[in-house]
This record gives C-alpha cells, sequence and structure tokens, in this order.
C-alpha cells in the first residue's frame, strides 16, 4: 500500500463526526458532528469544561474509540484503531511501577520489536530535555508526580510519532508543576513541530502552547468557536505574564461562559 | 542499615525467647502438676521420642514432605492454568465459577474417603486429594490478580497496539504476581494439611499415619514428635513461598498493591 500520509497536508481531520455511547437506560450522547482538521506541524488544543466529551474526541483520535456518526482521517487516511506514528499521553502518567524511567520510556519500543540500541540515544536525549537526567534507574513511586508526566511525555515521544495526543496530561499536578509542565512542553514542542492536539480546562495552557484554540460547548461537545492564536514563535513561558495574553485569556473566559450557558 | 538489621535481630531473639517460655512453661506444668505423661508430654519426652526412633520419623517424615511438596507444585500449576483460562473469557467464568464455588463448600474432608476408592491407598491418592484442597486460593488469586490490572497501562497497550500475548506478558502477569503469590502461601499450608488427611484415611506411611499410629499405642510423645516434624515441613514450605515473595518484591522495586508479608 503506497503511503500516502506524506502527501496529505493534514494530521488529523474530523468530519461531522459523533459519538454516542449506548449507556441505559439512556444512550450518552457524547460528540455532536464535530468537524476540524490539525494542519501538519500545528499545535491545536481543545479547551472545555470537564465532561463535555473532549476527552471522547481525543480517544476517538487515538483510535481507542470509533465513531459512531461521520468520518475521522489520519494522513489522508480513514482511522481505523491506533496508530504506529501516534504518541498519546494521559491524565494519568500510567507508569509501569517495576520498570526504571529509562526502561518505561523504551516501553514502546519493546512491543514494536525495535532494537533497544536503535531508540536508546532518542530516548536518553529526550529525557535530557525534560530534565530527568540522573534519574533514568528510578523507579516511578521514586519521583514526584510531575517527574512522573515528563517520563510519560519521553515515552509518548521516543518513537518520533509525527502526531501527539495530550488528554489533560497535565491536571493531575499541582498548580505550580503544572505551568512548569507547560513550559517544559513549550519547549520541547518547539525543538520538535510535531502536530499535536492538547486537551486541557486551563485557557493559560491552552493559550501558550496552541496555535489554534477550539473551545467546546457542553455535552455533547461540538466547536463552539475557533480562535487562532496570534503570538509568534518561539515563544516564552514569559509571554503568559503580558498584557495581550491576558486579553486573550478573559476573551476565552468570556467565550467559555457564554458557550456554557448557552 | 545497621539499625534495620539490629532490630530484626532483636525482634527475633525477643520471638526466640517466647518460644522458649512458652516450652519451659509446658515442662513446669506437666512435671509439677498431677497430669500424666500419657495425656501430655514434657518437651523432654518429646525430644527424647524424637531421639529413639531417628529411621522411623525420617522415613515417614520425607515421604510427608515429598508428597506435600509436589502436591504444592501440582496445586499451584492446577490454580494457575484455569485460573488464567477463565481470567480470558467472562463466559468461560459463568459457566465454570459455580462447580470451583460448589466444590469449596463441600466438606472437602468428607471426600478423603472417595480418592481412596478412585486411586487406592498410594501416594498418588494423598497427592491428589492435596492438590484437591489447595489449588482453590492459587486460582483464585491468578483471577483476581489477571482481572486487577490497572486499567491506564492496558489503555497504553492498546495505544502501543501491543498484541494479547505481549499484554499479558509485559503488563497482566507482572501486576497479577502479589495475589498469586499470596494464594501460594495459603496453598503452601493447605497441601500439607491434605497429605496428612490422606496419609489419615489410607493409612500407609507418612508422618500423618505415625500420629494415628502412636496414638492408638498411647504414645503421646511420638505423636507430638511427629507435629513437631510436620511443622518444620510447613514452615520450609511457607519460608519457601515467602522468600519468592521477597525477590518478588525487589525486583517488583515499589511497594506492591496486593499481598502482605507475613
Amino acid at each position: 500500500m503506497p503511503d500516502t500520509s506524506a502527501l496529505a497536508s493534514e494530521a488529523v481531520r474530523f468530519q461531522a463526526v459523533g459519538k454516542t455511547f449506548p449507556t441505559r437506560p439512556h444512550p450518552l450522547r457524547a460528540v455532536e458532528s464535530v468537524s476540524f482538521s490539525v494542519r501538519r506541524g500545528e499545535f491545536v488544543s481543545i479547551l472545555g469544561p470537564s465532561g463535555c466529551g473532549k476527552s471522547t474526541l481525543l480517544m476517538m483520535a487515538a483510535g481507542l474509540e470509533t465513531p459512531t456518526e461521520g468520518r475521522l482521517e489520519r494522513g489522508g487516511v480513514a482511522l481505523e484503531g491506533p496508530h504506529r506514528q501516534t504518541g498519546v499521553m494521559f491524565q494519568d502518567a500510567t507508569l509501569l511501577p517495576w520498570l526504571s524511567v529509562l526502561d518505561n520510556v523504551l516501553f514502546p519500543a519493546v512491543i514494536r520489536h525495535i532494537p533497544r540500541a536503535k531508540v536508546l540515544d532518542q530516548a536518553m536525549r529526550l529525557i535530557e530535555t525534560v530534565g530527568l537526567k540522573g534519574f533514568e534507574h528510578s523507579r516511578p513511586h521514586e519521583l514526584s508526580g510531575g517527574m512522573r508526566q515528563r517520563a510519560a511525555i519521553c515515552r509518548a515521544l521516543v518513537l518520533d510519532p509525527d502526531l501527539l495526543l495530550m488528554d489533560e496530561p497535565f491536571s493531575a499536578l499541582d498548580a505550580i508543576t503544572r505551568d512548569e509542565m507547560g513550559d517544559v512542553l513549550l519547549d520541547l514542542w518547539q525543538h520538535t513541530h510535531k502536530s499535536a492536539i492538547f486537551v486541557t480546562h486551563s485557557i493559560r495552557e491552552a493559550v501558550l502552547l496552541a496555535d489554534r484554540v477550539l473551545v467546546m460547548s457542553r455535552r455533547p461537545a461540538t466547536v463552539a468557536e475557533e480562535l487562532v492564536v496570534p503570538f509568534p514563535r518561539p515563544r516564552s513561558p514569559a509571554l503568559a505574564d503580558t498584557a495581550e495574553f491576558a486579553a486573550l485569556v478573559a476573551h476565552l473566559r468570556g467565550v467559555i461562559a457564554r458557550s456554557m450557558a448557552a | 542499615m545497621r539499625a534495620a538489621l539490629g532490630s530484626a535481630l532483636g525482634s527475633a531473639a525477643t520471638s526466640l525467647l517466647a518460644v522458649a517460655a512458652m516450652v519451659a512453661a509446658w515442662e513446669g506444668l506437666v512435671r509439677g502438676l498431677p497430669v500424666s505423661p500419657d495425656l501430655l508430654a514434657p518437651p523432654s519426652a518429646v525430644l527424647e521420642a524424637l531421639l529413639r526412633h531417628p529411621d522411623i520419623l525420617l522415613e515417614h517424615g520425607l515421604a510427608t514432605a515429598r508428597e506435600t511438596a509436589l502436591g504444592f507444585v501440582l496445586a499451584c500449576l492446577a490454580g494457575v492454568v484455569p485460573g488464567a483460562l477463565l481470567s480470558t473469557s467472562a463466559l468461560l467464568r459463568r459457566v465454570a465459577m459455580p462447580w470451583v464455588l460448589a466444590l469449596q463448600i463441600v466438606p472437602k474432608m468428607a471426600l478423603a474417603p472417595l480418592f481412596v476408592v478412585w486411586l487406592g491407598v498410594g501416594a498418588p491418592c494423598r497427592m491428589a486429594f492435596a492438590v484437591f484442597i489447595a489449588f482453590f486460593p492459587v486460582l483464585i488469586g491468578t483471577t483476581a490478580g489477571l482481572a486487577g490490572t490497572d486499567s491506564g497501562a492496558l489503555r497504553l497497550c492498546r495505544v502501543l497496539g501491543a498484541s494479547w500475548w505481549q499484554t499479558v506478558l509485559w503488563v497482566r502477569l507482572p501486576y497479577a504476581v502479589p495475589q498469586l503469590l499470596a494464594g501460594m502461601k495459603t496453598a503452601a499450608t493447605m497441601a500439607l494439611l491434605g497429605v496428612v488427611i490422606g496419609e489419615f484415611v489410607t493409612a500407609q506411611q507418612g508422618l500423618g499415619y505415625v500420629v494415628m499410629f502412636a496414638a492408638s499405642l498411647g504414645e503421646t510423645a511420638l505423636v507430638l514428635a511427629a507435629i513437631v516434624l510436620l511443622c518444620g515441613i510447613g514452615l520450609v514450605l511457607y519460608g519457601a513461598v515467602l522468600l519468592a515473595e521477597l525477590g518478588f518484591a525487589r525486583w517488583y522495586g515499589a511497594p506492591m498493591p496486593a499481598g502482605e508479608f507475613g
């Protein structure tokens, strides 16, 4: 089969995608006719209230859930199940407790039968970039929550995917660690320029990291508003302290309030 | 490290002192009170019986130890294999679990004579009965352990496209081991119980046979000597499982989610 993914300019495309869970007694409508796409190298944040169905969107993009309506494309081809070139991060780090940090980062290579020697350099480079150097041989329980999530970032990136999906990856962390992790991710992403979908309910995170922010409505989730973030790259975390940034955050807060009231 | 070792030695010394005090009190009571040594032999008489019949006790002790060890190993196999099978299919569980539970509710000792009818009075009968009595905790430990895998880790496996075998080998099994070991500890004591009951009903050889035989002759000291040896066999087997558990805990490198250290 020819690899058409290189020709497609879009990493992911949602076309009128809907999702209903067959729960009882009433089926749960989680996503309502969502259409958007993520260009190659684009960072899109999905912002919305808790429980609005934005995680379901991401699980569909990861191939873990199938849409009940519409079409979902990955690199121009219909997506069926988890994709080899996709890295995923969840709310929890989900590191395997009996493996060291390095072995956890290398775990995807084990599953894909890729020789350790081939990915070891990449793993060590990532571990250094996120500031975990010196902790390669520590076990997860010896690390703080933030450090575990750093290891999870490395694991998501170790096989050099072209799309990174993140489902509220920092929401289990305290506020200070959370901002710090946002900065780590910003730095990492600006060096790699992968496509990314980042689900969050933090407006600061969404704006600082993204080229484009999609604001979701309450459940069932639809795209209530789309906003292009005008700040040039490379961005620094200091951007978040500027008046322009604050104005955009305030604007988005208003949009979310309106979409909640609607 | 040194302090920990010191306190461990200290608590071991305390336990040994308590045992010594008990033995001394027992000796004193039997000598001081008008109790016939035929009813309750003093420890000195038990020691004397041990030294007087070393050949008999060694021969029967070895038989019991051999059958218990084999019975335990077979019980582990008889628990792990069906337990793993049961965990793969809800249908299988629905079909098989009522039978497994019904077998547990039957007072198992009552079935011992049936084993003699089926298998005769030799070692196969005693070992089969030991397996019958001991496999259940291993089976439950296996199914519970395999079912209790961290759901996040399973989702990670799906994202990475892990095969069923990879998921079992890399994630489900390690998560299941603590509960499996807890089941094996119970099985270790049950296997010995099964062999002794088998020796009671087959009346051919083994320490259980020595107990019955000596009791019928009123040789209380010999009964107690055989029981002391039975304790020793049980302790060695239990200790072996405990060592395996400690080895696993060291490999696991983190506080284990289940299974306690005895």
